[in-house]
């Protein structure tokens, strides 16, 4: 791995990332992060709590609709995420962290779509059945600890870059 | 002034706290992603219904979901309290900071205004119909200020005095 953070960390668009002084660079790709961040999480939550039982009212089938906010959310992470990563290779890959927070990610996604398919064809204001409510518990403590996971990365990482420690 | 706040926060017992326990910040860092997430998921969810996306959604029944938001919205305000507290300086002399506090005032203005005059009338009108230009301006403006909130709080750290 080390000469691929060598190269990667030495390309242009790594080094403008990192080094620029400009609010677009680093800053900017961070904020896309966050609020991808709050839109992807954020309609999982609304989601898992109606087939709680939260507010019965919402008709599943029309709720479905923000299963694209969600996407939009996720590629707008896949993007800067993969931007966070190609400026800090070495930070992100030498953290064991990192890959956990990969696995919960993919783990809730699988979950989204279980449970999408365990409430399908439910009449729109039904209750859902328990092993859609209990996977949908799951889900929310799964995208709970994705955030811790994203957010304690930058409190465990051991190298900065190849030249730097954390 | 802003310094005898900053004298006086600093000395707070949850500024004493976050400052001095080992993982206080982290974790509570990650209780703030949390409470936006629940803030977005819920509030945001219902600002796109009003923009008019989702309409078979009946509207109290999605606003049934607000109490989880502004649960995460007093999450957020007292973590942030605690962060303020734990080093006032980077964020009193920090114009950030300030940004993110006026479009926090701007959603609490807006939402006073939307229950005000709006919310009312609106859970007369049937689902399936464009929301009115009131519910869809209130919509907007919501989004908009909860994602200015978001960015001028990811700026925090590089603006810092």
């Amino acid at each position: 791995m080390e000469p691929f953070f060598v190269w990667l960390e030495a390309t242009s668009l790594s080094t403008w990332l990192r080094e620029s002084p400009s609010l677009w660079a680093f800053p900017f790709v961070l904020i896309l992060h966050t609020v991808g961040l709050a839109f992807f999480v954020g309609t999982n939550v609304a989601w898992d709590v109606r087939v709680l039982g939260f507010s019965l009212g919402i008709p599943l089938e029309a709720l479905r609709r923000y299963f694209r906010v969600m996407w939009a959310g996720f590629w707008i992470n896949a993007f800067s995420g993969v931007l966070l990563l190609i400026a800090y290779p070495t930070k992100a890959l030498t953290n064991p962290l990192f890959y956990a927070k990969l696995a919960l990610i993919a783990f809730g996604i699988v979950l989204a779509f279980r449970i999408r398919r365990e409430v399908s064809g439910l009449a729109a204001r039904a209750a859902a059945p328990p092993m859609a409510r209990m996977l949908a518990a799951v889900s929310l403590a799964c995208w709970v600890a994705v955030i811790f996971a994203g957010r304690l990365l930058a409190y465990t990482c051991t190298r900065l870059t190849v030249d730097f420690q954390c | 002034m802003l310094h005898a706040v900053e004298a006086y926060l600093r000395h707070t017992p949850q500024g004493e706290f976050l400052r001095t326990a080992k993982w206080g910040w982290p974790i509570f860092e990650s209780l703030h992603f949390l409470g936006m997430s629940l803030l977005l998921g819920t509030v945001g969810v219902f600002d796109l219904r009003l923009l008019g996306f989702a309409r078979r959604i009946p509207i109290a029944a999605l606003h049934r979901l607000i109490p989880i938001g502004i649960s995460g919205f007093f999450i957020n305000f007292a973590t942030g309290l605690c962060f303020i507290s734990a080093t006032p300086d980077q964020y009193l002399f920090n114009k950030a900071f300030y940004w993110k506090v006026t479009f926090i005032t701007i959603a609490g203005v807006n939402v006073m205004i939307f229950y005000a005059r709006t919310f009312r009338r609106l859970l007369e009108t049937p689902p399936d119909i464009a929301p009115p230009l009131a519910a869809r301006l209130a919509g907007g403006v919501s989004l908009l200020a909860w994602i200015g909130v978001m960015s001028a709080g990811r700026l925090l750290t590089f603006f810092r005095p």
